[in-house]
């Protein structure tokens, strides 16, 4: 029933890890891609695409600490989780900490493109979770994210056409593997678990089926060519990621592409040397 | 880059999503406290000294406090939500909210709560509140 659990005392170990596992895959995706948004302010094309992305960077970071918010229920503290947990410990799919190469809109684009709509359908799983802190945050974030994918499929299209496709077409085929690993489970237990106990609704392998009948058909209009274009027919909706199509990094399951390690390194940076260099100690240098 | 300008879309509104009519009513929302006694009227009212950091507006009549109730042993508890989820004044809110029920004499502890449901919308805030936004500028 949707809501019906206030509290991880209700759950047992397994499910209390699956709603861990659950919590971190969303609130890691949030985070690392808003670092990774951030990367643009001040260098995108206009003004005014400059501030679109910095806005859903900081709608990003919102809904991090949403769901950050709901593993303080497991113990957790919100610096911890961003702050102190080792590289490996996160659970983001690679699509969202691959790094930009220098001036490459399209990458952005496209990947803003292919996580939204990833999103929004995972959210839509959310809506009936049966975790009623999980259930009750979803409408404000779909509130937010309602002009996402929006923004995305109309920046897909403005870059379609003349020199901008081939752009997109290099930014699909780096990342498309890497948007499939958003469908991947941390380890297949945990992902039946989230399922049983209903703090999701819907299955990754649904998720995963529709999102690529989704996003396929956008690209192959857009005259874009996607690795599992001849695997989609418009008709049927059935859909199998395979395990050759996958990068052998795929985040859910804590391993990483080496991008990640320096993102890593870089965003906890000024925690580490605040914790190095007290102010006594600073004061004590001047006597 | 091409010097042709893209076809316009003849329906296409500027700045669609800045229309801060949207949202429905919620019963019982905006909570004012307006019934309120005791130590929780007393609550109410160092809760409507508080303003919006952005807006001279009170948080009370934004609509940001959802409920008030103060337990027989002094604790008060306080449910409120931020207009957006990406709020930076998010921790100084909180902060602003604990310390000042805190102050109200009587109460012994405060359990101040950030709900996210029903989200906020332009439909909780009050008509104190709607005139001291179009005071500020806003048009709603």
């Amino acid at each position: 029933m949707v809501g019906e659990i206030e509290s991880p005392e209700e759950l047992d170990a397994d499910e209390r890890d699956a709603l861990e596992a659950l919590l971190q895959r969303l609130a890691d995706d949030e985070y690392v891609l808003a670092e990774r948004y951030t990367e643009w302010q001040v260098r995108a094309p206009t003004l005014e695409s400059d501030l679109a992305l910095s806005n859903n960077a900081q709608d990003e970071l919102g809904h991090a600490r949403l769901w950050y918010d709901v593993l303080e229920d497991l113990g957790y503290e919100e610096h911890e989780l961003v702050y102190e947990r080792d590289p490996d410990e996160w659970r983001h799919s690679t699509l969202v900490e691959r790094p930009f190469a220098e001036g490459d809109w399209a990458d952005a684009i496209v990947r803003h493109y292919l996580y939204d709509v990833a999103e929004e359908l995972r959210l839509e799983a959310l809506e009936e979770s049966s975790y009623a802190k999980i259930a009750d945050r979803v409408g404000k974030i779909q509130s937010e994210e309602g002009y996402h994918r929006e923004h995305a499929e109309n920046w897909m299209e403005r870059l379609a056409t003349g020199e901008g496709h081939e752009r997109l077409q290099d930014a699909v085929d780096r990342l498309f593997p890497h948007a499939l690993t958003l469908f991947e489970p941390v380890d297949e237990q945990t992902e039946e678990t989230i399922v049983d106990a209903g703090f999701r609704t819907e299955s990754l392998e649904d998720l995963a089926e529709e999102w690529v009948n989704t996003t396929v058909p956008f690209l192959d209009g857009l005259g874009l060519e996607t690795p599992a274009v001849e695997r989609v027919h418009f008709d049927e909706y059935e859909f199998e990621v395979l395990d050759e199509e996958l990068p052998d990094k795929r985040g859910r399951d804590g391993s990483h592409t080496d991008a990640w390690n320096d993102l890593h390194d870089e965003f906890t940076r000024t925690y580490r040397e605040l914790g190095r260099s007290e102010a006594t100690k600073i004061m004590e240098t001047a006597e | 880059m091409s010097s042709e300008t893209p076809d316009t879309d003849p329906d296409a509104t500027p700045c669609a999503y800045t229309d801060y009519r949207e949202g429905e009513a919620v019963e019982e929302l905006p909570a004012t406290g307006e019934d309120a006694t005791g130590l929780e009227a007393d609550v109410w009212e160092v809760l409507y000294e508080i303003e919006d950091p952005e807006m001279p507006v009170s948080i009370v009549d934004l609509g940001l406090i959802y409920g008030v109730a103060v337990s027989d042993d002094g604790v008060a508890h306080v449910d409120m939500t931020l207009t957006y989820s990406g709020c930076p004044a998010r921790d100084m809110l909180e902060g602003q909210v604990e310390e000042a029920v805190a102050d109200v004499d009587g109460v012994e502890e405060v359990d101040l709560q950030l709900v996210w449901s029903p989200g906020w919308s332009i439909e909780m805030v009050t008509e104190r509140g709607k005139d001291d936004l179009r005071e500020f500028g806003l048009s709603i």
